[in-house]
């Protein structure tokens, strides 16, 4: 004790110069030289260089970067001596925030200002903040897979959307104004930033789904793995460099306390990352669920074009809308109620003559015209209009019916295809119609009665609507281009594999099939939808790597999900084993031989060594979800930062 | 006896034919403005002939008038409720039902609640709850204060009108008489309006029968024609599916314990780890199962399990079944076409669920010649005669059976299933609650997991009848004062109901010759009764070598959780970091104990249990199980199918093909009825 004091006492000790390059003064400007002594803290050295530099400016976000180390000195209380310092160093006195080109989970890239000096995880949390989305643990960051350098139709113009200018001060307090956070109304531009964050993205070019990259097999889909950054540790000392590209994605599939009213980004972008999944065949799915998602794709595309207001909303506006909503109910109640009800007693009909053909094993005979009644969710029909005050030729009630379209535009084709049920089983009707418009009424009136709902509903009006609209997606004939902005090519709603299948001409009918049971949903409620059949898809959630098992000589996969380790053979791809994470015990990384060993209830051992990815990236996964697990138990909203890392660090960490 | 019991089973077919041709909607002409009560039913029951009435058992006709006259009243209050602007108070359950006096509490649970989601504004049961007309109100809209009195007339005459209508479409409101054949075989006759939810049914039944409320009750369906049983789910609508009855249908409505109804939210570990190897399911612990529920139910996206099993199908219209490898999705059933891989991309979907139920089919061996019992079907529910738009499917066991059933369940009900869980675990909570009161017991939530143990090697060992020997003589170690006689014993009934005289005929009577026309094919049917909730606990009929391991292996569970070896365990729930454990070197580091799995069961953080009153969710056990077990009731499965086979043999029904149209009104059925009751007295 006494010799040390002796040592950092008043002995004068040897001054000696240190040279820090100042990157705010250019590529080519000389390094600045300070005289320093060792027991010199980092504050003091900054001090002395900004004094030096001459240059008057807001120092306050700078910081030392050491080169040689690959670390930051952060700690401006340190003294030289303490950070092993000494006049060989290489420093540079640079920004901590940093300008980040950002890869969206909708595709669009965003540059923003990011911090290059704390650990990825706080990263992502300032990126979330500035973007509005809650629950930022979720996501995290990663490199983007390579574009193949197309040299000629790549003219570098992307389309950035830039949030560097806006003050990272002014994130701090989430406040709300015209709907969105305060500090995207700075701007026109930073509006429309925050329209592309929380509206979704209209569907894709076919050709471009097709030119992004697919990933072909499970080990495609591990590599894709291997790409997440270190959570705890920062995006300099990662290799990243200012203006570098970098994707911002949900990491870990549990979605927290998912909040329509609050989460618009947040959703908005989580439909985008699961759109682009199935679009990309980065999950498996099949033909059915590939139609639905299609179909509410199409709706929320329909949805986010007609009524981008919505996206702007906020909690108070909603409470207003609420409001100004009930008060209109009350006095419908109030003003319209006999009438109303009077009409809801003798509900509207729909009359015209139409065509039917029921077929049956040994009849040949085609449609029969008559004349139809609709009514009450049933439909009567007469021999004639003058006849239709008598007793109808026959009556059937299209309750629990399936109705399906039989259409071609293009052949002037207008059938409804009614199986009804019976108790012999299900009759088999065929409705032909004239035209467009009397389809569109009469298979929306179908439709609701199948539903059980009568044609005062108020949906019919808007059932009809979008009937239309679909017919007209089918006159996509390259001669009759249609400049509807409704209509969409359906190739963009489905994955490469069904383009290739079915022609437009086939795909549309099916979609539209589909959309039928989804037609009526609401935008968010689309969205939500939407993400509800991709997590009940059995493969989701489930993040891949490679690896070798203890004791195994052979490669396979261990996939990493919400709640569970899966072993998954690489040949066969078939699910080995399962372990689930509430009967594990501990696990410990070796970070020497990079293995990871875990245990469970009843003794139950594993161990492996990872192949595509560092097992740095495997321990953060598993810590990662157990951290995850931890959030519904809490009953705070703040974030436990600290039990983050401990679980998912290793011994960076500490 | 046999004469009146012959007549009685006619009466009971004609009750059927009333049933199903009660509902037909007629508008009746009258002016709107004409309250009349009566209009109401004449159009309700306009196709029922006098003879039948007089022919009618004066229990049903009274439960009829019960019915019925509650069903005035109910009106009645709905609408001067209505006038005075008030909402209704839901009449949430107090803590104690009134079960002393059944039929006063009635009326308001079952139809001043009516639940209609669907049915939207339409109905009359909406504008119950939202529209208070405003001049009525006004709290609520003080500015009406200052209309002069001329436009409060108006407006008193508007709403005069509107409530004219109103009733107009209350009485447009289908309601159905359904004849209801209990556990115990006999039935009772309830009127059921197309608002009523099969939960409220089953409310309604809980009242008139005094039963413990556990939530294995259920209302099922049984289709002897294609020899089909299905359980209604709670959040249907009664009456949709007894409309798809036809006219003829020997269908029957039974109300008895299922078992398998919940089974998946008791253990869902069978459901949802069904791969796993039978030590590690049968030795879940409670946290384990409720963080199970927790993950596939209560996350934005209900999980459906992953069944995957070859299973054989029946070929359409041939009568061979053949192999064919089955993968259950949310979306649908599909199948593995020959020669493909299991990979999605390349499933052939099989069926998708919006437009079928699923039945459990029964004796398909001798029907179809399938290749086992354990069938199920998948139909459109209008479906009622062989079709070859019914899919069959036949498994090799009783479990796989109930797994693809419960699974498809899930798949088409989702989170309603789940709901429905939780509202029947209230009432059941609420009942027990008030059973151990009076009971005096001093019971205090034991803990769940001995219990529970207990339950499971009990039931292992026979079947429930006798299970409370042994679970009890541990549990009721102090000595309970007798508990209050199970109300369906045949000993005095609880006080019967004011206008419901005479209980059923005595249970016992029914005990009839073993029928077959409603198999008990499920082996977790109950056989059992009463202290039931037990031995159903864990009850998914697993094949039998899983049970016996049960009992062989029990004992060790019998003590509380074994504290895992780390710190970490107890108490972890709300505070999981652990200990900083050091990464810094690598092997013998003790390593990193887990948050998740607290094993202390008395700590149960499971949120959707938070709205539950103290007791525990397996406290029915206490309830049921603690007091000595009374005399096990006639076997209730025997004497069930009794009736059916006799009524058979009444008249023919007229039978119809066309569906009906609407007669016009028979006259003024209240009179008739009244006219009836008095002959039935007068002959007495």
């Amino acid at each position: 004790v006494g010799l040390g004091k002796v040592r950092s006492g008043r002995v004068s000790m040897a001054v000696w110069d240190l040279s820090v390059t100042v990157e705010d003064l250019g590529a080519d400007a000389p390094p600045i030289t300070v005289s320093v002594t060792s027991d010199l803290h980092i504050g003091g050295v900054i001090l002395k260089l900004v004094e030096k530099s001459q240059v008057k400016r807001d120092w306050s976000d700078h910081a030392l970067w050491w080169e040689q180390k690959q670390q930051w000195l952060l700690r401006t209380a340190w003294t030289l001596e303490k950070c092993g310092i000494q006049a060989d160093a290489v420093l540079i006195f640079m920004a901590q925030h940093k300008s980040l080109r950002l890869g969206l989970p909708n595709g669009l890239t965003l540059r923003l200002r990011a911090c290059f000096s704390g650990p990825v995880f706080r990263t992502v949390l300032g990126i979330c903040k500035m973007l509005n989305i809650r629950r930022p643990e979720e996501l995290s960051l990663l490199r983007p897979v390579e574009e193949k350098k197309r040299k000629k139709d790549k003219d570098l113009s992307e389309e950035l959307h830039d949030l560097t200018e806006v003050p990272l001060t002014s994130v701090s307090r989430p406040c709300l104004y015209n709907g969105m956070p305060a500090h995207f109304a700075d701007s026109l531009q930073t509006e429309k930033v925050y329209k592309m964050l929380s509206v979704s993205q209209p569907a894709p070019a076919p050709e471009a789904i097709a030119k992004l990259y697919r990933p072909a097999s499970v080990v495609d889909k591990a590599h894709i793995h291997s790409r997440w950054l270190d959570s705890s540790r920062s995006l300099m000392q990662q290799g990243v460099q200012e203006n570098d590209r970098l994707w911002l994605r949900f990491k870990y599939y549990c979605f927290h306390d998912l909040e329509p009213k609050y989460d618009v980004v947040r959703l908005t972008q989580m439909y985008e990352q699961a759109r682009w999944a199935i679009l990309l065949e980065d999950i498996d799915c099949t033909e059915e669920e590939m139609l639905l998602f299609g179909a509410i794709q199409y709706h929320i595309n329909k949805l986010s074009l007609s009524e981008p207001q919505t996206m702007t909303s906020s909690p108070a506006m909603d409470d207003l809308d609420s409001a100004l909503q009930g008060l209109e109910v009350k006095l419908d109640g109030a003003e319209s109620s006999p009438q109303d009800m009077l009409e809801n007693l003798t509900a509207p009909e729909l009359n015209d003559y139409l065509k039917i053909f029921r077929p049956k094993r040994l009849t040949l005979k085609g449609y029969k015209q008559y004349w139809f009644k609709f009514k009450d969710a049933s439909i009567s029909y007469y021999k004639s209009k003058e006849e239709s005050l008598g007793e109808p030729i026959q009556q059937i009630n299209l309750k629990g019916c399936e109705a399906a379209p039989d259409v071609n535009v293009a052949g002037q084709k207008f059938c409804i295809k009614l199986l009804i049920p019976a108790p012999e089983g299900m009759n088999e009707v065929y409705l032909r119609c004239e035209n467009e418009e009397q389809y569109s009424r009469w298979m929306a009136a179908c439709r609701l009665a199948s539903k059980g709902k009568s044609l005062a509903d108020r949906l019919f009006q808007s059932e009809v609507q979008s009937i239309l609209s679909f017919l007209a997606m089918q006159q996509t004939n390259p001669n009759t281009h249609t400049d509807d902005s409704m209509s969409i090519n359906t190739h963009s709603l489905v994955s490469p594999r069904y383009s290739k299948k079915y022609k437009v001409k086939q795909l549309t009918p099916r979609i539209l099939e589909a959309y039928q049971n989804v037609a009526q949903l609401s935008l968010t409620d689309a969205l939500l939808r939407f993400l509800q059949i991709w997590q009940a898809l059995p493969d989701f959630g489930i993040s891949f790597v490679v690896v070798r098992f203890k004791g195994s000589r052979k490669d396979e996969v261990l996939g990493i999900a919400p709640n569970r380790l899966i072993r998954i053979d690489l040949g066969v791809g078939d699910v080995v084993k399962t372990w689930r994470y509430n009967n594990m015990r501990q696990w410990n990384v070796n970070w020497d031989i990079r293995q990871v060993a875990i245990e469970f209830d009843g003794n139950v051992n594993m161990a492996f060594s990872c192949v595509t990815a560092d097992c740095k990236i495997v321990h953060e996964f598993i810590g990662g979800y157990i951290f995850m697990s931890t959030r519904s138990r809490e009953q705070s909203d703040t974030l436990n930062e600290e039990l983050f890392h401990k679980l998912t660090g290793g011994h960076e960490a500490l | 006896m046999d004469d009146i019991d012959a007549m009685f089973s006619d009466l009971l077919g004609e009750m059927d034919l009333l049933t199903q041709s009660l509902g037909v909607e007629t508008l009746p002409p009258e002016p709107p403005s004409s309250s009349s009560k009566e209009m109401n039913f004449s159009m309700g029951f306009a196709d029922m002939n006098v003879e039948s009435l007089n022919e009618l058992e004066e229990n049903d006709l009274d439960a009829l008038m019960a019915d019925l006259m509650a069903d005035l009243n109910d009106t009645e209050e709905k609408l001067a409720a209505e006038l005075g602007g008030q909402k209704e108070a839901e009449a949430p359950h107090p803590d104690l039902p009134p079960a002393s006096h059944g039929l006063s509490f009635y009326p308001e649970s079952s139809l001043s609640t009516p639940t209609s989601p669907e049915r939207g504004p339409n109905t009359f049961s909406a504008p119950l709850a939202d529209s208070p007309a405003p001049i009525f109100s006004p709290p609520t809209l003080p500015q009406h204060a200052k209309l002069s009195t001329e436009e409060i007339e108006a407006q008193m005459k508007a709403d005069k009108i509107k409530l004219a209508l109103e009733k107009l479409k209350e009485a447009k409101v289908k309601k159905l008489v359904v004849k209801v054949v209990m556990h115990d075989g006999s039935s009772k006759t309830l009127m059921v309006d197309e608002r009523q939810t099969v939960r409220d049914v089953l409310d309604n039944l809980f009242e008139k029968t005094h039963c413990d409320c556990n939530v294995d009750w259920s209302l099922s369906e049984t289709n002897p024609e294609l020899q089909l049983e299905r359980g209604f789910e709670d959040h249907e609508n009664l009456v949709d599916p007894l409309s798809a009855w036809t006219r003829d249908s020997e269908n029957k409505v039974l109300f008895q314990e299922r078992p398998d109804k919940y089974e998946v939210f008791k253990n869902p570990q069978n459901f949802y780890l069904w791969k796993k190897d039978k030590k590690t399911i049968k030795d879940m612990k409670d946290r384990d199962k409720e963080l199970l529920v927790e993950e596939n139910f209560c996350g934005t996206s209900i999980i459906v399990p992953d069944l995957e099993g070859v299973l054989y199908l029946r070929e359409d219209g041939k009568k061979s079944w053949k192999q064919r490898l089955f993968l259950l999705r949310a979306s649908g059933i599909y199948y593995v076409p020959k020669g493909k891989s299991k990979t999605s991309r390349d499933l052939v979907c099989f069926v998708q669920f919006d437009n079928v139920n699923v039945y459990y089919g029964k004796e398909f061996k001798n029907k179809y010649k399938a290749p086992t019992d354990f069938c199920f079907v998948l139909k459109h529910p209008q479906i009622q005669k062989e079709s070859q738009y019914i899919k069959y499917l036949c498994c090799d066991d009783a479990w796989t059976m109930n797994l693809w059933v419960t699974g498809i369940r899930i798949a088409k009900y989702g989170k309603s299933l789940y709901e429905n869980y939780k509202t029947s675990m209230k009432k059941a909570a609420i009942t027990t609650a008030w059973t151990n009161r009076t009971a005096g017991t001093t019971s205090i939530p034991s803990t769940p997991s001995p219990t529970t143990k207990a339950k499971a090697s009990g039931q292992a060992n026979g079947h429930a009848p006798q299970p409370p020997a042994e679970p009890v003589a541990k549990v009721g170690n102090a000595p309970p004062p007798p508990p209050p006689l199970l109300p369906t014993q045949i000993l005095p009934p609880p006080p019967p109901d004011p206008v419901l005289p005479p209980l059923p005929p005595p249970l016992a009577t029914k005990k009839s010759p073993p029928a077959t026309s409603v198999p008990r094919q499920l082996p977790s049917l109950p056989t059992s009764f009463p202290p039931s909730p037990t031995s159903m606990a864990n009850l998914p009929p697993p094949p039998p070598s899983l049970s016996q391991d049960d009992s062989s292996e029990s004992p060790p569970d019998f003590l509380p959780p074994p504290p895992p070896t780390l710190g970490f365990g107890p108490g972890a729930g709300s505070l999981p970091p652990p200990p900083p454990v050091s990464f810094l070197p690598p092997p013998p580091d003790p390593g990193f104990p887990l948050p998740p799995p607290p094993p202390d069961p008395a700590f149960c953080p499971v949120t959707n249990r938070d709205s539950l009153p103290a007791p525990p969710p397996r406290q029915s056990n206490i309830g049921a199980g603690a007091p000595p077990p009374p005399p096990p009731p006639p076997s209730a499965s025997a004497g069930l199918q009794s009736i059916p086979s006799v009524r058979r043999t009444g008249p023919p029904p007229p039978k119809r093909t066309t569906p009906p149209l609407a007669a016009p009104g028979g006259g003024d059925f209240m009179s008739e009825l009244a006219k009836a009751m008095a002959k039935k007295r007068g002959n007495q």
